[in-house]
C-alpha cells in the first residue's frame, strides 16, 4: 500500500532549543489509513499535526505528504489549500456568515465562480447532514452542528488527507459520536485521517492508535 | 458568496465600534468638504471679480502680500489705456466698511462710466452721479431690505441709493459701489487705485499686452485668471495651505482611529486568522481582507462626512459676519479630494494591522487564546 504520510526522525524545538516538542518522530500513514494519536497535554500531538499539515516547519527531519517533501516546499499555503483538510477543537466559524458561506471560505483560493462555490458547499453540507441548516449562522447551530460545518469546510477543496485536532473535545458524547462517524465515512471513501484526541472511546474508531509522550511516539495499538 | 461580501460582513461584526470609527473619519472628511467648499467659493469669487464685465485682465501693484495693499497712482490708468491693444482701462478701489449693523461690508469705488467695465449692470434705477449717492448689489438690497431712493449709512456718512446692480458674482452682489473719488476720500487713498481693469481691443494678444504692461511698468503685475492671483494675493494660498493642514490633522486623527480599530479586530480574530491560514489562505488574501475592511470603513465615512460638512458650512453661513463673504461651492474636485483621502486613509491606516495579520505564523495564531 502507498504511503500518504511519512515522517522521518522529526524534531521540533522551541525557545532556541530549550523546549523539544518533537524528538525524533517516525510515522507512516498508508492510503485509506485512519490513525489516532493520544497522549497527555504537551506530549507533541498537535505539533506533529502542524508539521504534517504544513502549518509549521520541523527543526530537523523529514515530512512527506502525498509525495511532497514539505521541507523543500518554499510556500506551504498552496499545499495546505489543496492537500490538507483541518478540523480543530474550536470550530472557529465566522460568526456573521451562514453555514453555507463558512464552507465556501477555503474555496476562495480555487478558481471557482460564486455559483460553483455555493453548489459545492451545499453538497458538502448534505454530506454532513446539514443541508437544511445551510442558511443558519453559527450562533443558531448546536455545538455538534458547528463542528459538522467545520468538517464540511475542511473538505471544501477536496483535500488528500484530513487532520483533526481534538474535533470532539468540546462536544457531548452524542455529538462526538456523530463527528467520528462522519470521519469514518470519509475514511471509507478513501481519505486518510489523522485524529488527535484525549478520548480513548473516540480513538478506538481508528485503525491504529499511537501514544505520544515527551515528543516521542511510544507504541502503537493496531 | 464573493470575497467583497465577506469583507462587508466582517465589518458588520462589531457594529458599534465600526460606527464610531466611521464617525471619527467622517469628521475628517467633513472638514475636507467644508474647507474645500469654502476655498472653492472664495476662489470662484476672486475669479468672478477678476473676470467680471468687459475686463480681460487686471493690473495690481507687484509684490504686495494682499490685493488690499495694492496702491497704483491714478496717472497709470491713462498710461495703460494708450498702450497698443488696450481699448479701455478703469481704476477701482475696494474696502470693507461698516454698513448699518453689518461691520463687514464690501464697498467698491468705481467711476460712473466704468461701471459696465467692472460688470456692474444696473437692473433697477440708475447709476450714481453725485458724491452722496451709491448703487447697491442685488443680494445686499434684499438682505438689508433697501430699495432705490432709500438711505444707507456707510462709515457714518449718509448715502442715497440710486440703483441696484447685479454682477453674477455673489461676493460683489453682496456689496455696494460708490463714486471712486468718494471712496478714495473715505479710505484716505486719494490719487491712488488698487486695481486697474483692462479691456483689450478685439483680436489683441493678451499675453503680448500683459508683457507690454509689465515692461513699461515694472512695479505692476498683470493677472489674467484666479490661478495667477498668488502674484498679489497670498491670502488664498495661505488659506489653502491652512485648510490642507487642518484637513491632514483631521485625517491623521481619523487614520489613527482606523489603525486602532483594525488592530483590535486583528487581536480578537487571531485564532480565526490562524484557521484561515490553515485552510490554505495565502498571506495576500489575509492582507486584502484586512485592508478591504479598513478601506470600506473609510469609504462609508464619505457620505456621512459629506452630510456633516454641508451641515457644518450651513451653520457657519448663519453667522452674519461670514454670510456676506463666503459662498461655498461644492465642486466635483472637493468630493473627489474627500473620496481619495478616505481611500488613502483606509490603505494607510489599515496597512500595519493587515501586515501584522498576514505575517502571523499560522501555528502560533492557532495557539492564541
Amino acid at each position: 500500500m502507498k504511503n500518504v504520510i511519512t515522517t522521518r526522525n522529526l524534531v521540533k524545538t522551541f525557545e532556541e532549543g530549550r523546549v523539544k516538542a518533537l524528538n525524533g518522530v517516525n510515522l507512516e500513514v498508508f492510503e485509506g489509513g485512519f490513525i489516532a494519536i493520544m497522549g497527555p497535554s504537551g506530549s507533541g500531538k498537535s505539533t506533529l499535526l502542524n508539521m504534517i499539515g504544513g502549518l509549521d516547519r520541523p527543526t530537523s527531519g523529514e515530512v512527506v505528504v502525498d509525495g511532497v517533501d514539505l521541507c523543500k516546499v518554499k510556500n506551504l499555503d498552496d499545499f495546505r489549500a489543496k492537500k490538507v483538510g483541518f478540523v480543530f477543537q474550536l470550530h472557529n466559524l465566522i460568526p456573521v456568515l451562514t453555514a453555507c458561506e463558512n464552507v465556501q471560505i477555503p474555496m476562495f483560493e480555487l478558481k471557482l465562480s460564486g455559483k460553483e462555490r455555493c453548489k459545492r458547499a451545499e453538497k458538502l453540507l448534505k454530506l454532513v447532514g446539514l443541508e437544511h441548516r445551510k442558511d443558519f449562522v453559527p450562533t443558531k447551530l448546536s455545538g455538534g452542528e458547528r463542528q459538522r460545518v467545520a468538517i464540511a469546510r475542511a473538505l471544501a477543496n477536496e483535500p488528500k488527507i484530513i487532520l483533526a485536532d481534538e474535533p470532539t473535545g468540546t462536544l457531548d458524547s452524542v455529538s462526538g459520536d456523530q463527528i467520528v462517524h462522519i470521519l469514518q465515512r470519509l475514511n471509507k471513501d478513501g481519505r486518510p485521517i489523522v485524529l488527535v484526541t484525549h478520548d480513548e472511546e473516540i480513538a478506538e474508531h481508528a485503525n491504529i492508535i499511537y501514544h505520544m509522550k515527551d515528543g516521542k511516539i511510544l507504541e502503537s495499538n493496531p | 458568496m464573493r470575497f467583497p461580501a465577506l469583507i462587508f460582513k466582517n465589518m458588520l461584526r462589531r457594529k458599534t465600534r465600526s460606527a464610531f470609527t466611521v464617525l471619527g473619519i467622517s469628521i475628517g472628511i467633513a472638514t475636507i468638504i467644508a474647507l474645500g467648499a469654502v476655498m472653492s467659493g472664495m476662489t470662484a469669487n476672486m475669479e468672478g471679480m477678476l473676470k467680471s464685465g468687459k475686463a480681460d485682465l487686471v493690473v495690481a501693484e507687484k509684490g504686495v502680500a494682499d490685493m488690499v495693499y495694492s496702491r497704483i497712482n491714478d496717472s497709470r490708468i491713462g498710461e495703460i489705456e494708450v498702450l497698443e491693444g488696450v481699448r479701455k482701462a478703469a481704476g477701482v478701489v475696494f474696502s470693507i466698511c461698516p454698513v448699518e449693523n453689518n461691520p463687514f461690508f464690501l464697498v467698491w469705488g468705481v467711476k460712473n462710466e466704468d461701471l459696465p467695465m467692472v460688470g456692474m449692470d444696473i437692473v433697477n434705477g440708475s447709476a450714481f452721479s453725485q458724491e452722496d449717492e451709491l448703487i447697491i448689489g442685488k443680494t445686499a438690497s434684499k438682505e438689508l431690505d433697501k430699495k432705490v431712493g432709500d438711505k444707507l449709512i456707510l462709515s457714518g456718512k449718509e448715502f442715497r441709493i440710486t440703483g441696484i446692480f447685479e454682477t453674477g458674482v455673489p461676493f460683489q452682489d453682496k456689496g455696494v459701489a460708490l463714486p471712486l473719488k468718494k471712496l478714495q476720500e473715505i479710505m484716505k487713498h486719494e490719487g491712488y487705485v488698487m486695481m486697474i481693469y483692462v479691456e483689450l481691443e478685439e483680436g489683441a494678444d493678451i499675453e503680448g499686452v500683459c508683457q507690454l504692461i509689465e515692461e513699461r511698468h515694472p512695479d505692476l503685475v498683470t493677472i489674467k485668471s484666479a490661478s495667477e492671483l498668488g502674484k498679489v494675493d497670498k491670502g488664498l494660498e495661505i488659506m489653502d495651505a491652512a485648510s490642507w493642514a487642518v484637513s491632514l490633522l483631521a485625517i491623521l486623527i481619523g487614520g489613527i482611529g482606523v489603525t486602532n480599530t483594525m488592530m483590535m479586530s486583528i487581536y480578537e480574530r487571531t485564532r480565526e486568522i490562524g484557521v484561515l491560514r490553515a485552510l490554505g489562505w495565502r498571506r495576500n488574501r489575509i492582507l486584502s481582507m484586512i485592508l478591504g475592511e479598513s478601506v470600506l470603513l473609510c469609504l462609508f465615512s464619505v457620505p456621512i462626512g459629506l452630510l456633516l460638512g454641508v451641515f457644518g458650512v450651513k451653520l457657519l453661513m448663519l453667522h452674519p459676519m461670514i454670510k456676506g463673504f463666503l459662498e461655498p461651492m461644492y465642486t466635483l474636485d472637493v468630493f473627489a479630494k474627500a473620496f481619495i483621502v478616505a481611500f488613502a486613509v483606509g490603505i494607510i491606516g489599515g496597512f500595519y494591522p493587515a501586515y501584522r495579520a498576514c505575517k502571523l505564523p499560522p501555528s502560533e495564531a492557532l495557539r492564541y487564546e
